[in-house]
């Protein structure tokens, strides 16, 4: 296995003060650093795969903190994506991954399956006892009536003067569960002048497919989202979710290099690449003379920073100072804003000792703002977040685009 | 092997290199601390068989006591097996102190890591081993206080890991090293019964001073269980300012001119051309690249001595040559200089596969002649090395970029630190300020040590360790 990465790493263990999951655990083993050791030790054939060593290899949340704090420039999301891909080879997944990732990977076969979820969708909600691990599974979202691609047009002009267009990258998330986030991010973008192009042929963006190690099982959406996405002649590939965002315009290019394949598109696909809330934040100057100004009391707002936005993606400031300048609202920083909520994709399913505690104090710290609304850019967080609070608590999860949405047109 | 965890993944055989522990041992272990704290698959072994420097050797169980008396039952039975110990902090240890040399058991003390009080109007806290530093600093600056000895690694390392190297820091330079900030250990002697020395006091010198005996002993004579601090209070001023050179001798004049005329800064850090590039490469906050030398000092204390301090700071640095003097403005500007400072290793160990780091320290007023022998015996073998120093205490930094598998380097490397060690002991210096021997420099020991310190060091080691259990193979 190529593990040139590995390398780099002088041991020096700052990665250590950055994991979130060194700082439940406290064990080496759960650390960056330690990652890279066992993968060096494989690499050179010192250490045999193992079924042990793949769940070290899992026992991590993907959320970037260690990369982008490393002073000795570890790759470790590459070297770790292609360590899990080994593992998955070998050993495979447990049969419940395995099935979500298949229906991921095939548009046809999540429509499929999301129109017989429609049935169960009315009877799981029902079951008051049912969990998915630590959250109730009354508590999780429900499904949108009709899919976002069915219910929206193709093009989605503006009414005022054209600015430009951009496309839409939906994402599962939008599509099966949170249609509003996709009527706001219409309403938003069309306000600020920009056409909506929706492509309808889009897919799963693929990501966790690929964390988990199934490249090559991406490989189709890959194609198919640069195919439709990787245009010069568009102002933007809007995306309204952190690991979407992250996949487009970080991800794909890793993992075709890492499969030998051509990457010139995929960098034009990153260089579109603009989460919707970065999009509002440079355009906010256009937006605020608009806004609905309100005699009523200010709501309290707080934020959480998504790993993958902030991370990989580098965003995340500009998006606070965003919601300081909105009207109507009074942004209130939660002092842990910019720690990980556990929720790590598949990682609140595979290890929720550890999510539990990481997620029950970023529970804490948002109620201690006193905030009535927690927003943040990221379905998975969103889920975990919202999950795990209590019924009946006043503090409600949403994306940034749907208070500036509501806003726009005075609730 | 008819023992097996709970576990489903434990199908493999446990790693037993050296079949030195038997599986009725580790059966034991496991009983005492239970299969999450007992730990002996290879991948596991692997985990805890480095620091961050370059020697590695793998124990044969990692185990996670939380209790002192665990630690106790721990002992007992390596002293009845003639088993090694080697307790552990985090692990970021830059001289390979933590390394099991001899194999046998870590001891890794991130789990027992309770801060048990917290006692400003007494000025001091109790602390458990497996607390980092920078949780300490955290939980005292509520009360507005601190706990100055500030290891670059003080994020994660651990009080237990400070007090077995006597850990220094940039701040040491006014406030002093780790050892002068310990009231009272408790520690479990090799045989495991337990020591308690020193009290609450801010004096006591009742009875021998074994504190200092055990701080700095790198885990060969006892393993720390229990640590109460000294604490001070924060300073109500501090400032950054960033002093730029184009000649790397005037930049240690400076140093020696500075701390000879009487003015103490609170931490006054040298960098040369090399390493500030490195730096500016990997954080990119605007250090001036053409630089050949420059001091990043800090200054504390009350506002209008602050104000007077840097007024005669910046002076000095202006007569000795400096073509500039930047002050960090804010709070974010000071933290942002002093995280790059503290990334300094990390940013060094990606230029090459290995980065070794020395910290032989002189006298203040031998910096210049230090620095100057330094670089021209690096340029002389060859080697790409940066100068990162605690300049106002004398401790040298240099940062060699290497790679261990090109055997014709590692000769010119370690002629060259010999070289370094020796200049440093013609200096009236000595081979560490502050990191230890550990591994790396077992072999540079004859230069400060002669047969009575040899003889002594033996008879205390012989004294508290009969069976040579505790961290074999190290300098003791």
């Amino acid at each position: 296995m190529n593990a040139e990465e590995v390398y780099q790493c002088g041991k020096c263990g700052l990665c250590l003060s950055v994991c979130p999951v060194y700082h439940v655990t406290r064990e080496e083993g759960t650390s960056p650093r330690a990652k890279v050791q066992l993968i060096k030790h494989f690499s050179e054939k010192d250490l045999d795969s193992s079924l042990y060593l793949q769940e070290l290899m899992r026992k991590c949340l993907m959320c970037g903190a260690c990369t982008s704090f490393c002073p000795s420039c570890v790759d470790h999301e590459s070297v770790f994506m292609r360590m899990r891909a080994e593992m998955a080879d070998e050993f495979g997944d447990n049969w419940k991954l395995r099935l979500f990732f298949h229906l991921l990977s095939h548009n046809e076969r999540l429509r499929f399956v999301s129109r017989f979820m429609h049935i169960g969708d009315g009877l799981v909600h029902k079951l008051r006892k049912s969990n998915l691990r630590d959250i109730p599974l009354k508590r999780l979202p429900q499904l949108n009536t009709k899919s976002f691609d069915r219910q929206v047009a193709a093009t989605n002009p503006p009414q005022c003067a054209l600015k430009g267009t951009v496309l839409y990258f939906t994402g599962c998330a939008t599509r099966y569960f949170f249609d509003q986030i996709g009527w706001s991010t219409i309403t938003v973008l069309n306000r600020l002048g920009y056409q909506v192009d929706v492509p309808k042929e889009q897919m799963c963006c693929g990501l966790p497919l690929f964390f988990h190690g199934h490249e090559g099982q991406a490989l189709d959406n890959i194609r198919s989202t640069i195919n439709i996405f990787a245009r010069e002649d568009v102002d933007a590939v809007i995306v309204d979710c952190a690991t979407c965002g992250a996949a487009l315009r970080h991800e794909y290019a890793k993992v075709l290099s890492n499969l030998g394949q051509p990457t010139e598109k995929a960098e034009l696909l990153s260089s579109k690449v603009c989460d919707v809330s970065e999009f509002v934040a440079k355009h906010v100057d256009d937006l605020l003379p608009v806004l609905a100004q309100s005699t009523e009391a200010a709501i309290q707002i707080s934020y959480h920073s998504p790993c993958h936005l902030r991370n990989s993606q580098k965003v995340s400031q500009q998006i606070e100072t965003m919601l300081h300048s909105l009207p109507g609202v009074e942004y209130v920083r939660a002092s842990d804003c910019e720690s990980c909520c556990g929720g790590g994709g598949t990682f609140f399913y595979e290890y929720p000792d550890i999510t539990r505690t990481m997620v029950t104090k970023k529970i804490e710290n948002a109620r201690n703002t006193g905030a009535s609304l927690w927003l943040t850019g990221c379905p998975g967080c969103r889920i975990n977040l919202q999950g795990n609070m209590d019924e009946g608590e006043e503090l409600t999860v949403q994306h940034p685009i749907e208070v500036v949405a509501k806003l726009l047109t005075g609730k | 092997m008819h023992f097996l965890p709970p576990n489903h993944y434990l199908a493999a055989e446990p790693y037993v290199g050296n079949n030195m522990i038997r599986d009725a041992i580790l059966h034991t272990l496991t009983n005492i601390l239970g299969p999450q704290r007992c730990l002996y698959r290879k991948e596991d072994l692997i985990t805890f068989s480095y620091d961050a420097h370059t020697d590695e050797s793998l124990p044969d169980a990692v185990l996670f006591p939380t209790t002192t008396y665990e630690v106790s039952q721990i002992l007992a039975l390596a002293d009845q097996h003639n088993i090694p110990v080697t307790a552990r902090g985090a692990g970021t240890s830059i001289c390979g102190a933590p390394i099991p040399l001899h194999h046998g058991l870590v001891l890794s003390f991130t789990k027992m890591d309770s801060i048990l009080a917290v006692d400003t109007k007494n000025r001091y806290a109790v602390v458990q081993p497996g607390v980092a530093n920078a949780d300490l600093q955290k939980a005292l600056a509520s009360e507005g206080f601190f706990y100055p000895p500030d290891p670059a690694s003080l994020s994660v390392s651990t009080i237990g890991g400070n007090v077995a190297q006597n850990a220094g820091g940039p701040r040491c330079l006014k406030y002093g090293v780790t050892n002068d900030y310990i009231l009272g250990l408790e520690v479990v002697l090799a045989n495991g019964r337990v020591l308690r020395s020193g009290s609450r006091n801010v004096k006591d010198v009742t009875g021998y001073n074994l504190k200092s005996l055990f701080c700095g002993s790198e885990g060969t004579l006892g393993i720390v269980t229990e640590i109460t601090v000294r604490v001070v209070p924060l300073p109500e001023a501090h400032r950054t300012i960033l002093a730029i050179f184009n000649d790397l001798e005037n930049t240690a004049n400076t140093v020696s001119d500075i701390i000879g005329s009487g003015i103490l800064p609170a931490a006054m850090e040298l960098m040369d051309k090399v390493v500030i590039n490195a730096v500016e490469d990997s954080a990119g906050i605007g250090l001036p690249r053409e630089a050949e030398g420059l001091l990043l000092i800090e200054v504390d204390g009350i506002d209008e001595a602050v104000e007077k301090e840097m007024e005669r700071i910046v002076a000095k640095a202006k007569t000795n040559g400096a073509v500039e003097v930047q002050e960090a403005r804010t709070q974010a500007e000071s933290d942002q200089l002093w995280t790059a400072r503290r990334s300094a290793y990390g940013v060094f160990a990606r230029l090459a596969p290995h980065c070794i780091v020395e910290d032989a320290t002189v006298p203040v007023s031998n910096v210049p002649a230090m620095i100057r022998g330094m670089r021209e015996i690096f340029d002389r073998h060859q080697l790409k090395v940066g100068i990162l120093a605690h300049a106002g205490d004398g401790n040298m930094h240099p940062l060699i970029s290497t790679d261990q598998r090109n055997q014709d380097e590692q000769k010119r490397v370690d002629k060259a630190i010999r070289e370094v060690f020796e200049l440093a002991v013609q200096l009236q210096g000595t081979l560490t300020g502050e990191h230890g021997i550990g591994t790396a420099k077992l072999d540079f020991l004859p230069l400060v040590q002669d047969e009575t310190m040899k003889s002594v060091n033996a008879t205390i080691k012989k004294g508290l360790d009969p069976k040579g259990i505790l961290n074999p193979g190290k300098f003791a």
